[in-house]
């Protein structure tokens, strides 16, 4: 059964909650997702995917709210959004603004749903051939991408992916009974290595707890422009996106191929279609000062996010970003495995999928378009207050992780500490988790590679399909280094 | 050279070496690329002036939330979640919202000080919030709480 009363209710909290989340800034769509993946203990994994995948349309569209008003963005796929929506609200223009862009934000969302639906399929498809040698090549081809794409870093990108695999190898190894990494005195709460959610909640939102507080907790004294104007010129009309279907359908489109690559992440998602916006704008010059075209292309392009990032994940059991290495969490607490064979195995798992992120579009264009004057309350609702309660739900997700063990609580915290020195070193906690999520994977794809082959690496050359995978590893890296070159060249 | 002596006695220990060894190399890049930026840029190799902190950080808030944080899962395991859970989200709202405003209770005025208000909403989402959880996620939803 695909669709109930239950699942619509589970999906409208999700959205309404995801929107809190992304509206105030410093807590995002990933942040919600985590401490809300407990209460999916109690549920079935359908209505569960129903309550987050509400909180990921829900927090990814809620970050235009104070990018718009206040040009802080919400979330950092919200990052352009402000270029062009903030001086429009300066414009006494808000309300139009904030209205273009939960549109364009419905749109992308669609779009990438219906790219979801079908380009995973047919990849799914390719994927069931794969052997030993071509999944483990494409996991490390995921873990190199992270670097093509990390702006600028690309060799801490890539060192923090390693670093979680690494990490993720902590653990008893069960074929021959034995310890690796692991201090003697952490054997008894290790034999399966460090457990996912507490890893995730402490790396996503008790960082980003930590940064807040050496920051001071300073509250948003956002004094949000009056975003409504008797003017009807000023006021929203379908007819504002006139001439911008193509935009529209493009930057969603971009913001869908940008979510398949993994670990890269929504601001590259709105920052690649804003400059293709850029480029194929008959005014260029008019971008950045509150054009309408501007607007579009991030919010379009962001919630194409939505369903990209899902795309690896459903086909190759990788995720596309932060949040949906998240989803493979509540994945993971059904004991179902997301991976090639997925949708042959869970046909209806894959419709509520897919019929999950088309009502959770709905629901969120419903909750923000109409009632957009209070939503835009939101972004004033006190942090300091909201956090303690936040850290509650941290403790309680954590400790109930493996059903009730105090060492999850110690390793969620750990991982804080460790994620707010990340930010610290420049080190990328979602290519980090990534790596982690990826790791236990890439080790039993090499170990069973080099079983059939008698220890032979040769046998890592050998196949024509893996073959293309390592063209693509290096062609990342080589476009890694060729970005990074052109980056430095025009900074300076 | 492309071979790998694998048995079942060492199957674990096949891809940690080989991942440290990768960890090794990248970070050695990662020093490498330092050093010629600051070859370049003519700024010594190591900061001397490098800030951990931003400027101006706030001690109370970011010390005091660690110090919370630890002791909670230890008052969690003594005195049990709920009275645990009260007090120590009260003790994070007051921390949060500025330890400066208890000072403000001793100039008196009920209701209308600032820090009496700060105090009593502090109180009353530490309570609200605990009970909250405690009743939907121990009782309704039946996850083992601490």
């Amino acid at each position: 059964m695909v669709f109930s009363f239950t699942y619509l209710v589970m999906c409208f909290i999700g959205v309404a909650v995801g929107i809190i989340f992304g509206a105030l800034p410093g807590m995002t769509a990933t942040m919600a997702i985590a401490i809300f993946l407990p209460l999916t203990y109690a549920y079935d994994l359908h209505t569960s995917l129903f309550l987050l995948l509400g909180l990921y349309v829900g927090g990814i569209s809620g970050g235009l709210v104070p990018a718009i008003l206040v040009n802080i963005p919400g979330t950092p796929s919200s990052i352009t959004t402000g270029f062009d929506g903030h001086p429009m609200a300066q414009r006494g223009e808000g309300e139009k603004a904030l209205k273009i862009g939960i549109t364009a934000s419905f749109v992308g969302g669609i779009v990438s749903l219906l790219c979801l639906w079908f380009l995973t399929p047919p990849l799914a498809k390719l994927a069931i051939n794969f052997g030993a040698v071509e999944k483990f090549l494409v996991i490390l081809f995921a873990l190199t991408i992270i670097a093509a794409l990390s702006k600028g870093d690309m060799l801490k990108g890539i060192f923090a992916g390693f670093l979680g695999v690494l990490v993720s190898l902590a653990k008893n190894y069960t074929l021959n009974n034995k310890f690796r990494l692991v201090p003697e005195f952490m054997e008894p709460n290790m034999y399966s290595g460090f457990t996912l959610l507490p890893v995730l909640i402490g790396l996503f939102a008790l960082t980003q707890i930590f940064q807040e507080a050496e920051k001071g907790m300073k509250e948003n004294d956002f004094k949000p422009t009056d975003i409504s104007s008797s003017d009807d010129s000023k006021k929203f009309h379908f007819s504002c996106l006139k001439g911008n279907g193509i935009n529209l359908i493009r930057s969603a489109l971009i913001g869908t191929f940008v979510g398949v690559l993994p670990g890269v992440g929504g601001s590259a998602a709105s920052l690649l279609s804003y400059s293709q916006c850029k480029n194929f704008s008959k005014h260029p010059e008019k971008l950045g000062t509150g054009a309408v075209e501007g607007l579009v292309a991030s919010e379009a392009a962001n919630n194409g996010l939505t369903g990209g990032a899902l795309i690896p994940l459903l086909s190759l059991g990788i995720p596309g970003d932060s949040t949906t290495a998240v989803l493979v969490g509540a994945f993971m607490l059904q004991g179902i495995s997301v991976g090639p064979l997925f949708i042959t195995q869970n046909p209806d798992l894959w419709r509520a999928i897919l019929m999950a992120l088309a009502v959770a579009n709905v629901f969120m264009f419903i909750i923000m378009f109409y009632p957009i004057k209070y939503i835009a309350k939101i972004i004033n609702l006190p942090k300091a207050r909201l956090y303690p309660v936040i850290i509650l739900m941290c403790i309680v997700g954590s400790y109930a992780a493996n059903n009730g063990n105090m060492f999850d609580v110690w390793t969620m915290i750990g991982f804080g500490i460790l994620g707010y020195f990340f930010s610290k070193w420049g080190l990328s906690a979602p290519s980090f988790l990534i790596g982690f999520i990826l790791g236990r994977d890439l080790e039993t794809y090499f170990i069973d590679a080099i079983q059939g082959s008698q220890g032979s690496l040769i046998c890592f050359f050998q196949r024509p399909i893996g073959n293309v995978v390592w063209v693509m590893i290096v062609a990342s890296i080589a476009f890694a280094i060729w970005d990074a070159r052109r980056s430095a060249k025009t900074a300076k | 050279m492309f071979k790998i002596n694998y048995s079942w006695g060492n199957a674990h220990w096949i891809v940690p070496p080989i991942i440290i060894g990768v960890l090794c190399f990248l970070f050695l890049l990662i020093v490498i690329r330092r050093a010629i930026n600051c070859a370049k840029t003519h700024t010594p190799f190591i900061n001397l002036h490098y800030h951990f902190f931003i400027e101006n950080w706030d001690k109370v808030k970011l010390i005091g939330c660690l110090v919370l944080l630890i002791l909670y899962p230890l008052a969690m395991q003594a005195i049990h979640f709920l009275p645990a859970s009260i007090i120590f989200i009260f003790l994070f709202n007051v921390l949060f919202c500025g330890v400066d405003k208890l000072a403000m209770i001793k100039q008196g005025g009920g209701l209308k000080n600032e820090g009496i208000k700060s105090v009593l909403t502090s109180l009353l989402i530490s309570v609200i919030a605990s009970v909250f959880i405690w009743f939907i996620f121990g009782t309704v939803f039946r996850v083992t709480l601490p």
